[in-house]
């Protein structure tokens, strides 16, 4: 089979935002995601699936499909190898190999049992030992789960999904056998708002939120398909091309990774950040959270290690715009900007 | 897997949350909390960290936990694994019943945390609570009878936007908690300051606190002892009683958990007697989720003018107690009524201005109208009956078998499909023939594949919903639209919590349009119900079949659907499909698609009561063998009214 090639992340024309947040998110895995929104064919998926380039390499434990930290509690580790019916190696050393952060997809129609993993029973009660089939969340464990359409997905998948984002294990259980693994994951969804809206809890635990729209710029529009057209001439020959661009954003990311936990944010940009929530009223405090570790995040992207004023604005405007507080069934307003300006007139008419 | 959790004492603000936590980890016969609130309010955080505080008591409990005093129950739980279940190890190994203890076992002792408990499935709830209020868990199933002790802190939280609990669990929970984000901005910025702090180093941070934390873990332990020395003085009893009646209680057991929880308090405090504040500081939690509503809910039928001007007023004296100015800021059923109807008012006003100006040239006597949507309110439960198909997916309206492993476990069968396996009665099928088969693997029990039985299970799963809105000019009169509109409302809010598939038809003028095809969006239904004009004639019979196309579509593609088409109409058919008069054709149809089993009808009428009813839409309700509303019996009569604050 020929290999596969997928289109370069830095080829994308346009969509800033949405590349910002993913690659954000590559920076600083514990801004917990993005929700991508959008109409249908603004390279939505082809930039998740082109992540899969600029993503760093990890330690994982060889030998079981769990992508465990060589670091993991011993108990874990040991209790990974025996449901996978492989021999634990015994205070022997690890085999510990290198592997590039995962992209995995969970298919909109997948059952709770391709997610969560299943016991074979069966084979539990003809050879009286448990075996463990992991699933999909055992594979994105360290890594990027992508669902397509998540506003579409089966109600029970998704509070699997909620139960382990929330306790970062999953847990297996079947007639009193139960198996837990760790599965901490960056949640990746895109979804088209015109087939509805995303439960409340489930779109709390996105960290970011972008909304794309097809680009209007004639010039950018001929550019998409021309590169579009040339990637499909060669895609070889057009990968190739871009290396060089992907390569200066692989080390731009590494650094930042780097950097991130030294950058230093100040009290009274904090202050900024709490008057901002409270003024546009969110739900909680999450989105302070988020705002503060998403505008360090972009600090260290640029190199800086300082925190500044228009860090906490560009933060603002990915982190709030799905937490904004509003009645069930309205709609989600995107622009941040818009939303204070409206709260600033209503304040002033009262 | 949980060493590193945020501390307790370091957690900024909740204090409320933090009082009723505490207590209850003194006395767990308080019977548990439920923390009602906003996502992202430290709920879990506060939960977790209090796992840390409880004595340490790992040689009492049934089974180890590892290091945590806290057990998680997932919402994708099941029966077996919450109450236990057969150890198939042993019985394979060694031919005897051995039970294996289940989440409750392991919360013995500790804490058992729930969250979104709202979501979590009745039967499991029941279980739960069976045992939090007994101290102990009864098996009596799969051949099992066993019980062990299980007295543990039950934490529940809930989202109340994703559906309401039902009164009788809601009940049950001891104390109820509501949470909210922290309105100060430099608590805000502390609590920034922190997690900060926590994420760079968290064993410094958990070390920074440790002093702390061990206080607090002192004084409980000490509080336990103290517990049992507790002197109640009579009095006090009195004042607790009359605390309850004041507040229209349902039941006594509001008296109980106050008198526990004024105990522990107590407890906490270190004295051996309980006084007044002990009570007062814990009786809001106690009395906050019992509260019966004393006065009817207003009628939504009063003039919509001076609803709009008493909810100003309301508004006006909410804004002193919260300064928060915009209705949009808070959160709470109340609220959105207040908002929808006073976005409604002004869209009225709007309307009828352009009612007096620019008429419909072609249309003189049948003014086109936006009304607005009425106060939405709980509706009364309703479903499809159970059969024998099954199906698969989730929601939570009609009960039906399903083919997935979740819900409740009700028999077994022979039928292979799902590799969801009945291990008791694959044990009972396997064990006539044991004195003849081969064991060469040293097993107790030797099973052939034809031994093997699955599980036959049955759980709740969401219908579809398909409304069809009467929106002719009758309609119009005197506000019924405004009424049905918050019917249809209600109707989708509630659709939304029991997870249904939705549709919308709307008749008016000459012709039925769909609106909204087949979707689980109840956002747009919303949307457009905002939208929908009023005004024209009835063709009602235009309007049945056009839903009942879509039921019939609809069980093309996915046979097992349950479909439900809502009828919200006055049954005033005036216009006609064919040459017929418009009310002989309505009711031959609605006869005709009586006959259809597969889809239930539901209408409600809107029909105001009067000196003269025609009763058409009861009359057409009838023949279409359907259940039959009036659109104030479709609300539910709830016994229980959540508030924030009881009066003390």
């Amino acid at each position: 089979m020929k290999k596969q090639y997928t289109y370069p992340f830095t080829a994308i024309v346009g969509q800033e935002q949405m590349k910002l947040a993913l690659v954000l998110n590559i920076v600083n895995p514990t801004l917990s995601g993005v929700l991508i929104r959008g109409e249908k064919g603004t390279a939505k998926s082809t930039a998740v699936r082109a992540l899969a380039d600029i993503l760093p390499e990890i330690n994982v434990i060889g030998g079981i499909p769990f992508n465990l930290d060589p670091d993991e509690e011993l108990e874990v580790i040991r209790e990974c190898f025996e449901v996978s019916g492989e021999a634990a190696p015994d205070g022997g050393e690890l085999f510990v190999e290198k592997q590039k952060v995962r992209v995995v997809e969970l298919p909109v129609g997948a059952t709770e049992d391709r997610v969560v993993g299943t016991l074979d029973l069966e084979h539990a009660l003809k050879a009286g030992e448990k075996r463990i089939e992991p699933g999909l969340l055992a594979s994105a464990h360290r890594g990027i789960l992508y669902v397509d359409e998540v506003n579409l997905l089966d109600d029970h998948v998704v509070d699997v999904l909620l139960d382990s984002a929330a306790m970062g294990v999953n847990t297996i259980e079947r007639e009193g056998v139960s198996f837990a693994h760790p599965s901490r994951f960056t949640l990746v969804g895109t979804m088209n708002p015109e087939e509805g809206e995303l439960r409340p809890q489930l779109l709390d635990r996105f960290g970011l939120c972008v909304h794309i729209e097809g680009i209007t710029d004639a010039a950018d529009r001929v550019q998409v398909m021309e590169r579009r057209f040339a990637f499909e001439e060669d895609p070889e020959a057009f990968c190739r091309r871009w290396a060089g661009e992907s390569e200066r954003l692989v080390e731009r990311i590494d650094r930042a990774r780097k950097l991130c936990s030294s950058v230093d944010i100040g009290r009274e940009n904090l202050t900024a950040i709490a008057n901002y929530c409270l003024e546009v009223g969110v739900d909680g405090h999450r989105g302070d959270i988020i705002i503060m570790k998403t505008a360090k995040t972009l600090a260290a992207y640029e190199g800086r290690t300082r925190v500044e004023k228009e860090d906490i604005d560009r933060a603002a405007m990915l982190a709030l715009p799905h937490r904004i507080r509003r009645q069930p069934l309205q709609d989600i307003t995107m622009d941040v900007g818009t939303m204070l300006k409206n709260r600033a007139c209503g304040k002033l008419s009262d | 897997m949980h060493s590193h959790l945020y501390p307790f004492s370091a957690v900024v603000g909740q204090e409320e949350l933090k009082r009723a936590l505490l207590i209850n980890a003194v006395n767990p016969r308080i019977g548990g909390v439920v923390v009602r609130g906003e996502k992202g309010t430290a709920k879990s955080t506060i939960v977790r960290a209090l796992g840390r505080l409880l004595p340490e008591a790992r040689q009492e409990s049934v089974v180890d936990r590892g290091d945590s005093q806290i057990v998680t129950l997932p919402l994708n739980a099941t029966e077996d694994m919450v109450a236990g279940g057969i150890d198939f190890e042993c019985t394979m190994r060694d031919g005897c019943r051995v039970f294996q203890p289940g989440l409750l076992a392991k919360a013995h002792r500790g804490v058992l945390y729930v969250d979104e408990v709202n979501l979590l499935d009745d039967h499991i709830v029941d279980i739960v609570l069976d045992a939090a209020a007994s101290g102990e868990n009864r098996v009596e199933r799969e051949g099992i009878s066993f019980s062990h002790p299980a007295s543990f802190v039950l934490v529940g939280t809930m989202n109340p936007e994703e559906g309401e609990l039902r009164p009788q669990l809601l009940d049950r929970f001891g104390l109820c908690v509501e949470v909210s984000a922290e309105n100060n901005v430099e608590k805000r910025v502390e609590l920034m300051l922190r997690r900060e702090a926590f994420d760079e180093d968290r064993e410094a941070f958990i070390a920074s606190h440790r002093k702390e934390t061990e206080r607090i873990a002192a004084k409980i332990r000490a509080a336990r002892e103290l517990l049992p020395d507790i002197r109640m003085p009579s009095h006090l009893r009195g004042f607790i009683s009359e605390l309850c009646r004041e507040n229209a209680v349902a039941g006594h057991r509001a008296d109980l958990v106050i008198e526990q929880a004024a105990r522990a308090n107590a407890a906490y405090r270190g004295s051996r007697v309980v006084e007044i504040e002990d009570i007062t500081s814990v009786a809001s939690f106690a009395l906050a989720h019992r509260r019966r509503d004393v006065q009817s809910p207003p009628p939504p039928q009063e003039p919509p003018r001076s609803r709009e001007q008493r909810q100003r007023d309301e508004q006006s004296g909410k804004d002193r107690e919260e300064e928060q100015p915009e209705p949009r800021n808070e959160p709470g059923e109340r609220e959105e009524k207040k908002q929808d109807a006073r976005e409604g008012g002004e869209r009225q006003e709007r309307s009828s201005e352009s009612e007096n100006g620019g008429r419909q040239p072609d249309e003189p006597s049948f003014p086109e109208q936006v009304f607005e949507i009425g106060s939405p309110f709980k509706v009364r439960p309703f479903n499809s009956p159970k059969d024998r198909a099954v199906r698969r997916g989730s929601g939570k309206r009609s009960r039906s078998r399903v083919s997935q492993k979740q819900g409740r476990y009700t028999k077994s069968t022979v039928r292979r499909k799902n590799n969801d396996i009945a291990l008791d009665a694959t044990l009972r099928a396997a064990a006539p023939f044991q004195k003849h088969r081969d064991n060469p693997d040293g097993m107790a029990v030797v099973l052939r594949d034809q031994d093997i039985r699955e599980k036959i299970r049955e759980k709740r799963l969401g219908n579809l919903l398909i409304f069809v809105v009467d929106a002719s000019g009758s309609m119009g009169a005197r506000g019924r639209m405004a009424a049905s509109k918050g019917a249809v409302m209600s109707l989708l809010i509630d659709a939304y919590q029991k997870r249904d598939k939705l549709a919308m038809v709307s008749f008016r003028k000459d012709e039925a349009v769909v609106n909204l095809p087949v979707t689980s969006s109840v956002e747009l239904a919303g949307k457009l119900l905002r939208e929908m004009p009023v005004g024209g004639r009835t063709p009602f019979s235009a309007g049945l079949l056009k839903g009942y196309e879509i039921a019939r579509t609809h069980l093309l593609k996915e046979p097992g659907a349950r479909p439900i088409v809502i009828l919200v109409t006055d049954g005033k058919a005036n216009r006609a499909i064919g040459e017929r008069k418009p009310l002989d054709e309505a009711y031959e149809l609605s006869r005709k698609m009586g006959i259809e089993e597969r889809i239930r009808f539901l209408v409600v009428d809107t029909e105001e009561p009067g000196l003269v009813n025609f009763g058409l839409a009861r009359k057409i309700a009838g023949m279409l063998r359907a259940e039959y509303f009036k659109i104030d019996d479709l609300q539910a009569d709830t016994l229980v009214n959540i508030v924030k604050d009881a009066t003390l």
